[in-house]
């Protein structure tokens, strides 16, 4: 499903280059939970976002089913990210103006969702999070952490995305509640089928999935 | 929830902040208004002006104003050569005078005589003038009527009356429209103004103040007149006058063939001009010749230069309410940076996101704009009156200097001595002197165009200021979202 080749990202600060992710290769099959573990300023953050297509991979391939999203023009990775990917942030990243509901709904909207089908999934979506009918229509800052990356988890689902990509979403939640959403996370791709990759430097969540990648420098570790 | 509600309501998160920036631009787009509005109201009026001047050409003796003390009339025969000028379809001749009611007495510092062609003694009349004097001794009364400005010392006697105008015209009726007075007859008729009688006409004011009827009688310069009809000009300059022919005053008077004043008529405004030049050709230096269009072209100057202050103030209105909408939006946009970033992220396109940020912009502006227009329908009649009657106000000093005669020799034209001053619109202002006094009359319409123009000033304002925040929002990229805080 996924298929990493010889992947790059540097970056140019004056005269000096800085290779983020050295030349990194990997596969994923579909509807695995896979996790990337490493320190700070290994290059997690920085691959996944290139894996989102947030970024563009200075050299290499990044493959979704044998296309290739290095080589998309704007508009098209404008559409991968809205219907092929779905992003969970550490800082859960709602829109603070919007209700849990409109949060869920915004990406729907974005793939141009018919209204009446939007509704009925985002309620659906954020009942299976857990999120009590008050709360979805609660703004982001009237809702606890632990139910903001509910929220977040179930905006990442909404458009029934191909993978997901999760940047430490545990890591501003207690530990209680961090093992919750990481199983609510887990259970839910495997419903949905979807493929995921978490990000995490937690060795214990990074345990329990199929298959961890360890990032040093930029550049894999068997 | 689509993207021009979400702009709408991140327009009023911060309520505060959105009120703030809603008075300041309600207050930028109602300047806008006030002064399209003015713009407006004075182009319009210019238009009316321009479009209601005849093809008349004033001749008048060369120097001649109301305090040169010009003293060499023009003769009936000097003006039958213009008669016979190509495009000169008519030439009406007036001479005017000033006589002073028997029984009364003048000033001691010293009006002097009130005729160059007649002795003192017999320019007298039975008539008491209509007009009220206000008294003013520092000179800076700007009130309605007739002002005596006395810098000096001196007082005026008790049995002071002021002094009545006669006219002498070969045409009244005539005479009346190319004041721009719309004089009516209010009864008997109108005399022949060819013709040597002792028929005369008064004004409505003269007739109230004489107990004068149709058929009624009164004495000028020693003889007997009969009133023949009354008028009125609906101006107070012109209801304080008595009309005779022309042939009639020459003779009363005794300035055989003088004449102070002519308007000659011209059979198209194309050949105004040229008829102005051969008419100045055939008088030569004994005559000042000015056509109708240069002087519509003098009176609505200022009511240009406030069409020019007014088109330059929307101007800057709109430019200022843009920077406004424009430092707003681009603090909001670096405000909310992150906030781009997820909405890049989860898939939305960069046009989705500018046209969020513009419809928040749109709402701030047509909030500010409902302001605007409140303040543009409040304001913009008084404004545009304020801004004319100033401008008007400051070059009154053209429309006096197109003055009938006998006002000249009615005050002594400086130094510490008395001068006289009429209301503008008299009953031989002419021309200039006549558009002088409408000028000021200008109807500053509010209609359903002002405020489309003012919604259409608001989206103006709302792009304009919206375009830079657009093109950072372009800018930002999705990756932003990734940016731990």
């Amino acid at each position: 499903m996924l298929k990493v080749t010889k992947l790059q990202k540097t970056f140019r600060s004056g005269d000096t280059e800085f290779a983020a992710v050295g030349g990194v290769s990997f596969n994923v099959p579909e509807g695995q939970f896979a996790s990337i573990v490493g320190r700070s300023g290994s290059g997690k953050t920085t691959l996944l976002s290139l894996l989102g297509g947030l970024d563009k991979p200075t050299v290499g391939t990044i493959e979704i089913d044998g296309q290739d999203i290095a080589a998309m023009n704007d508009h098209a990775l404008i559409d991968y990210r809205c219907r092929a990917i779905g992003f969970v942030f550490q800082s859960y990243n709602l829109v603070p103006n919007l209700t849990a509901l409109e949060n869920v709904l915004l990406p729907m909207e974005f793939a141009r969702v018919p209204k009446s089908q939007r509704l009925e999934r985002a309620k659906q979506l954020l009942d299976q999070v857990g999120l009590t009918d008050d709360k979805q229509h609660r703004k982001p800052g009237k809702l606890s952490g632990g139910e903001q990356q509910r929220v977040a988890i179930a905006r990442a689902l909404a458009n029934k995305p191909k993978l997901i990509l999760a940047d430490e979403p545990t890591g501003n939640l207690d530990s209680q509640t961090g093992k919750m959403i990481f199983d609510l996370l887990h259970n839910l791709a495997k419903s949905e089928n979807t493929t995921i990759i978490v990000v995490t430097h937690d060795t214990g969540i990074a345990g329990k999935t199929d298959k961890t990648f360890r990032l040093q420098d930029g550049k894999l570790r068997k | 929830m689509n993207v021009i509600t979400r702009g709408v309501r991140n327009a009023f998160r911060n309520l505060v902040r959105s009120f703030s920036i809603i008075i300041t631009l309600g207050l930028s787009i109602g300047l806008c208004l006030v002064m399209l509005i003015a713009h407006q109201a004075v182009g319009q009026k210019i238009n009316d002006v321009k479009a209601s001047v005849g093809n008349a050409i004033t001749i008048t003796p060369a120097g001649f104003s109301a305090f040169s003390q010009a003293n060499n009339a023009l003769t009936s025969p000097q003006l039958s050569k213009v008669k016979s000028l190509a495009h000169v379809t008519g030439l009406t001749e007036t001479l005017t005078d000033r006589l002073t009611t028997i029984g009364s007495s003048q000033p001691s510092f010293g009006f002097g005589e009130m005729s160059s062609g007649s002795s003192g003694n017999n320019n007298q009349t039975s008539l008491t003038s209509p007009v009220k004097i206000n008294l003013n001794r520092n000179g800076s009364g700007n009130g309605r009527g007739y002002h005596l400005f006395i810098n000096g010392g001196g007082s005026l006697p008790s049995n002071f009356s002021p002094p009545v105008t006669i006219i002498g015209t070969t045409d009244p009726q005539t005479l009346n429209q190319q004041n721009g007075n719309s004089a009516k007859l209010v009864s008997g008729k109108f005399i022949n103004g060819g013709e040597d009688t002792n028929n005369a006409m008064v004004s409505t004011n003269m007739a109230n103040k004489n107990n004068l009827k149709v058929g009624s009688t009164f004495t000028a310069y020693g003889t007997t007149l009969t009133v023949a009809g009354i008028f009125d000009t609906g101006t107070q300059g012109g209801n304080d006058a008595v009309i005779v022919s022309l042939p009639t005053e020459q003779r009363l008077s005794g300035q055989s063939g003088d004449v102070t004043n002519a308007v000659a008529t011209v059979d198209s405004l194309d050949n105004l001009a040229s008829a102005t030049s051969a008419i100045k050709n055939q008088l030569g230096s004994s005559a000042d010749v000015v056509s109708s269009q240069d002087q519509a072209n003098n009176a609505i100057k200022p009511l240009q230069n406030v069409q020019s202050i007014s088109l330059i103030s929307l101007i800057g209105a709109v430019i200022a309410g843009a920077v406004i909408v424009l430092l707003v939006m681009v603090m909001i946009v670096r405000e909310r940076r992150r906030e781009i970033g997820i909405l890049k992220a989860i898939g939305a396109s960069n046009v989705r996101v500018i046209f969020q940020f513009m419809s928040e912009a749109v709402t701030l502006t047509l909030a500010g704009a409902i302001i605007g227009i409140l303040i543009g329908v409040v304001g913009g009649s008084p404004v545009t009156n304020t801004l004319v009657t100033n401008s008007t106000t400051s070059s009154s000093s053209f429309s006096e200097s197109g003055g009938p005669r006998t006002f000249s020799r009615f005050g002594n034209g400086g130094g510490s001595g008395p001068v006289f001053r009429r209301p503008a619109g008299g009953f031989l202002n002419r021309g200039a002197g006549s558009i002088g006094n409408t000028l000021s009359n200008i109807r500053a319409n509010v209609g359903w165009s002002i405020l489309l123009y003012g919604l259409g000033a608001a989206l103006l304002i709302a792009i304009i200021g919206s375009s830079l925040a657009g093109w950072l929002i372009a800018k930002v990229s999705p990756a932003e979202v990734m940016r731990v805080e």
